[in-house]
């Protein structure tokens, strides 16, 4: 080429071979080819360049050279990239005397459009390695010989970069790492943006590049042979990095032809352009870009993993701090998997033929937020088409402890990228690296999913006010696997071609729902979780300080259960729209409308009672799960309130109704069971003075924690009370013959049998109490606006064995009568609502009073005192 | 070339700009903002704690129009913000000098 291009001037040839590449480029779409033959051009350029303004041999003048750096030293130059170039000298004098000779040659490059870069050193100034900028260093590992005095260049080739390695190897490592996990941070750590920069984002040509240096740092000992470039396609570096890397490089020089500037952002338009041509994909077109963008993205994958895995094993391998830290974590290998330098190794050598085992793996993970190792990884994915991975309620319970383990999104992260949640849950593949556009989501479908989970795990380490807000509410969700579930699932239906998405997800979600045997209860949870994972945000929307926009949203939502978890559900949707979508203002906001309807969800308990003719289709769905007693259950449900229906699943209430038709043989009812750490006892009779006073003591006798309870009431009479309760002294839990004496104990203080204040006194005198680790002020507020039938008492005070009882004793002592019964606590504070009524109405004036300082009295005097 | 400040609920916000629009107001700037007029804040409780909500949300939308279109653009705004209660909002009108678009440095109202 050189010599028939000799006549040509600089611009002619630069303009005749950038088309010629270019052309080449649009017919095979071969990246590689396209910027190994522009650096090959600007090879030519620089020399020529050279040979005119510095030396006419192209070998001379002594002392003096000129190397390429960075992309241009890799012999890969895609089409707008900068030209980085290094003048080399073995002295200042020498660089000083070739000043401007190096001034014009890069005057020229720029009047030639070609933007150098220059930089001009002497061998020993390569030498001294700068921490804050090791930038430099790092490019000169790619260093490459153009012209001048070869002995300089080899110099620094082979003996100072070798040098400035070893002796800075730490520093250099850790510099690389450090700019490395910023650049991911600023890129949210995902590979999967919807409009991604295809060299800077996680998955990106500079994460390849920093693979290639990590790769080559960590086997810098050996001795690398004279003229070899550096290590651009590294021969250990598996085939699908190679193609992902000929991928990218394709996707790079199309944006660079088609933005004419070094702009590697892949926009929409941009997609659609690149779709078109089928860029990357051998020219073949594509009608739809989102299809395209999944070939992005499965190809950025396993560079950005390859790029995580060596900047964990290099870092690890000489920083003593890191090796003691994953030493650290190496204890918590087990019978089934080792922990070495903080990754996951299988203790099994042969095949992985255990389905469970893979799952296992993947709880593990997700428990201590640990990387599988690549040889985990590929055994995985060798056997994943031969497993037969569990279905039903044994595939929930892995998956649940998944979903509720700390690194959650990390895990399902690796299931997702490895074959394996697609492989238990096939529906999931809809949303596989989904590209679906809108102003405001940065993530695809999928990533959007794991960030939200990610976010809500998050708060268990709360840094912000308004985080540990939404931290508090999160403890308190009973079932916390069923919004990660609900998380992971609301937006699966975008997947689906048509519809709105809302009820794809949900038509989706039914057949997970059965892929994992759910049972109805928690169905019906997860439905109206995905349902009305928008109804918030759209509350927001509104008036928030509005009366009728609470109360509409509050009867949309109907328990304070509910409530919780879509709030945490709109919380992390948002938050993981992108990074800046849950602004301060927003999350205050969201905060308010939990808050407002909270309160309104309280003092609303009794706003409505149960009309059969209005609900037909509720009666409906109960009567089909007891057949041939519609005209009994309506009679039971009648009068009921709304909160005791919107409280209980349709099964829970199909019990009830079945439990309460037998109390005309056993007057009282008692249902027992456990429930994760607490029993939930269900007890159904008829009313009657102290009852919820009775049943409260009897528990603080058998010293059960009460830690939540609800307490209904219909129009017949029938009183339907769930107490949750923790037994701190396993009392229940290891002796089950225990459970029917407590009952019958529980049965005989009911009727009356056994005198509850002696119980208490004889029992709960040796329990010990819990410390104080919050003092809480006792205030007690009445309320007649709220309800139309009854006075809410709001009782906030110390929480301590026995207070449930204490205060329903002085109640019923004054004559009240409590309808419902609200009872919650929050760490060391019991929040309890009452709905009373005195002689059949609200409580007057004198009532209040007289109640107010009894009780004050009576929850301060036994009050048990905290610290300072 | 007039700079309208329009401070309203966030509620109201989509049938602002809708009007907006409609009288030929394209381009404008919104903003998340907290904040009170005469109305102050007011107190909320929460799990029997006392919390004050002294800032309100609002939006606070801004747009530079010509001259001619203010009266309507005004009108525009009140007649959709207005809900008749304490802290419906306000909108404050100045002068501007000039404006310029970056792409192409047209200047004045065609800039807009």
């Amino acid at each position: 080429m050189a010599t028939s291009t000799r006549s040509l001037s600089l611009r002619d040839l630069h303009a005749r071979d950038s088309a010629r590449i270019r052309k080449a480029f649009e017919a095979t779409s071969d990246g590689l080819a396209a910027t190994t033959q522009r650096a090959k051009l600007v090879d030519e350029i620089t020399l020529r360049l050279w040979q005119e303004l510095i030396s006419s041999d192209a070998a001379a003048p002594r002392g003096f050279c000129l190397a390429a750096r960075g992309g241009y030293g890799r012999a890969m130059l895609p089409p707008h990239s900068d030209v980085d170039l290094l003048f080399l000298s073995d002295s200042e004098a020498v660089l000083n005397r070739h000043k401007d000779g190096i001034g014009r040659m890069c005057q020229q490059m720029w009047d030639l459009h070609l933007r150098a870069s220059p930089t001009a050193r002497t061998v020993s100034g390569c030498a001294q390695f700068d921490p804050n900028n090791s930038e430099l260093t790092v490019s000169l590992l790619d260093c490459r010989y153009l012209g001048g005095d070869r002995q300089v260049f080899d110099r620094l080739h082979d003996e100072t970069v070798p040098q400035v390695v070893h002796r800075n190897w730490d520093a250099l490592v850790q510099g690389l790492s450090g700019l490395t996990r910023t650049r991911h941070t600023k890129y949210g750590n995902t590979v999967f943006h919807l409009e991604p920069n295809i060299k800077e984002c996680p998955g990106g040509l500079r994460d390849y590049n920093v693979a290639c240096w990590l790769n080559f740092i960590a086997a810098f000992e050996k001795p690398r042979p004279r003229g070899e470039s550096g290590p651009a396609l590294d021969e250990s570096v598996g085939e699908e990095c190679q193609d992902g890397l000929r991928f990218l490089m394709s996707v790079r020089c199309f944006l660079h032809y088609l933005h004419g500037r070094d702009d590697n952002t892949l926009s929409w338009e941009a997609q659609d352009a690149a779709a078109a041509r089928g860029v990357g994909i051998y020219g073949q077109p594509f009608d739809n870009a989102a299809e395209w963008m999944r070939n992005y993205f499965r190809h950025a994958r396993p560079i950005s993993r390859w790029a995580n895995q060596l900047l964990d094993e290099v870092s690890a391998a000489r920083s003593s701090l890191y090796r003691q830290f994953l030493s650290w974590r190496s204890r918590v290998s087990n019978a089934d998997f080792s922990v070495v330098d903080g990754r996951v190794y299988l203790q099994q050598s042969t095949g992985v033929r255990d389905p469970e085992l893979v799952l296992r793996a993947f709880e593990f993970t997700a428990r201590h937020g640990l990387k599988l190792a690549s040889d985990t990884e590929r055994r995985i994915a060798e056997a994943l088409g031969s497993l037969s991975f569990p279905q039903g309620a044994e595939l929930w319970a892995h998956l649940r402890e998944v979903l509720l383990a700390p690194n959650a999104a990390h895990a399902l992260r690796d299931m997702h990228a490895l074959g394996v949640l697609d492989t238990v849950l096939p529906e999931y593949r809809l949303i596989d690296s989904l590209v679906i556009r809108d102003f405001y989501h940065r993530y695809t479908v999928d990533e959007h999913s794991f960030a939200a989970i990610e976010g809500l795990h998050l708060l268990h380490k709360p840094e912000a006010e308004s985080e540990a807000r939404y931290a508090e509410i999160l403890k308190e969700v009973e079932e916390p696997e069923l919004l990660y579930l609900s998380v992971l699932l609301h937006d699966v239906g975008k997947g689906l071609p048509q519809g709105s998405h809302v009820d794809g997800s949900l038509e989706v979600g039914e057949k997970i729902f059965a892929r994992l045997s759910l049972s109805e209860e928690q169905r019906e949870t997860v439905r109206f979780l995905i349902a009305n994972h928008l109804e918030m945000s759209a509350a927001l929307r509104r008036d928030i300080f509005d009366h009728e926009t609470v109360r509409a949203f509050a009867h949309k939502v109907g328990s304070p259960e509910r409530l919780k978890m879509l709030c945490l559900l709109s919380y992390a949707d948002i938050r993981a729209v992108n990074p800046q979508a849950l602004t301060p203002w927003k999350a205050e906001d969201l905060w308010l409308l939990y808050a407002a309807t909270m309160n309104y969800l309280n003092h609303s308990a009794d706003d409505a009672s149960f009309q059969a003719s209005l609900q037909a289709e509720y009666v409906d769905k109960i009567a089909a799960l007891v057949p041939r007693q519609e005209q009994p259950l309506r009679e039971f449900l009648a009068g009921l309130p709304q909160r005791y229906l919107r409280a209980h699943s349709s099964e829970q209430i199909a019990t009830h109704f079945a439990v309460a038709s037998r109390i005309r043989q056993h007057p009282v009812q008692l249902a027992l069971k456990l429930a994760r750490d607490l029993f939930e006892l269900t007890l159904i009779t008829r009313d009657r003075p102290f009852l919820f006073a009775t049943i409260a003591g009897a528990l603080t006798a058998w010293r059960m924690d009460i830690v939540k309870a609800n307490a209904f009431s219909s129009q017949t009479g029938v009183v339907v009370d769930t107490l949750s309760f923790r037994d701190r002294f396993r009392t229940l839990e290891q002796n089950p013959p225990e459970r029917e004496r407590f009952k019958r104990n529980l049965i005989e203080a009911i009727n009356g049998e056994v005198d509850i204040e002696q119980l208490i006194a004889s029992r709960v005198s040796t329990a010990r109490l819990a410390p104080i680790k919050v003092t809480v002020d006792t205030r007690l507020a009445f309320d007649n606006e709220s309800s139309s039938h009854s006075t809410l008492l709001e009782v906030i005070a110390q929480d301590r064995p026995g207070l449930l009882y204490k205060i329903a004793s002085t109640l019923a002592r004054h004559g009240c009568n409590i309808e419902i019964a609200l009872i919650d606590t929050e760490g060391q504070m019991a929040i309890d609502v009452f709905y009373v009524t005195h002689q059949g109405g609200k409580l007057d004036g004198k009532t209040q009073k007289s109640l107010r300082a009894t009780l004050h009295a009576e929850l301060e005097d036994d009050k048990p005192v905290g610290p300072g | 070339m007039t700079k309208v400040e329009a401070v309203i609920q966030p509620s109201k916000l989509d049938a602002v700009k809708d009007a907006l629009l409609e009288i030929g107001v394209e381009g404008m700037t919104v903003l998340e903002v907290r904040g009170h007029g005469r109305q102050k804040g007011h107190t909320e409780f929460y799990r029997g704690r006392e919390y004050s909500v002294d800032l309100l949300p609002k939006v606070k939308l801004e747009a530079v129009i010509p001259d001619e279109l203010v009266d309507k653009a005004v009108q525009a705004i009140v007649e959709h913000a207005r809900t008749g209660k304490i802290g419906d909002g306000k909108i404050f009108l100045s002068r501007i000098d000039e404006a310029i678009r970056i792409r192409n440095d047209e200047r004045g109202v065609a800039a807009l």
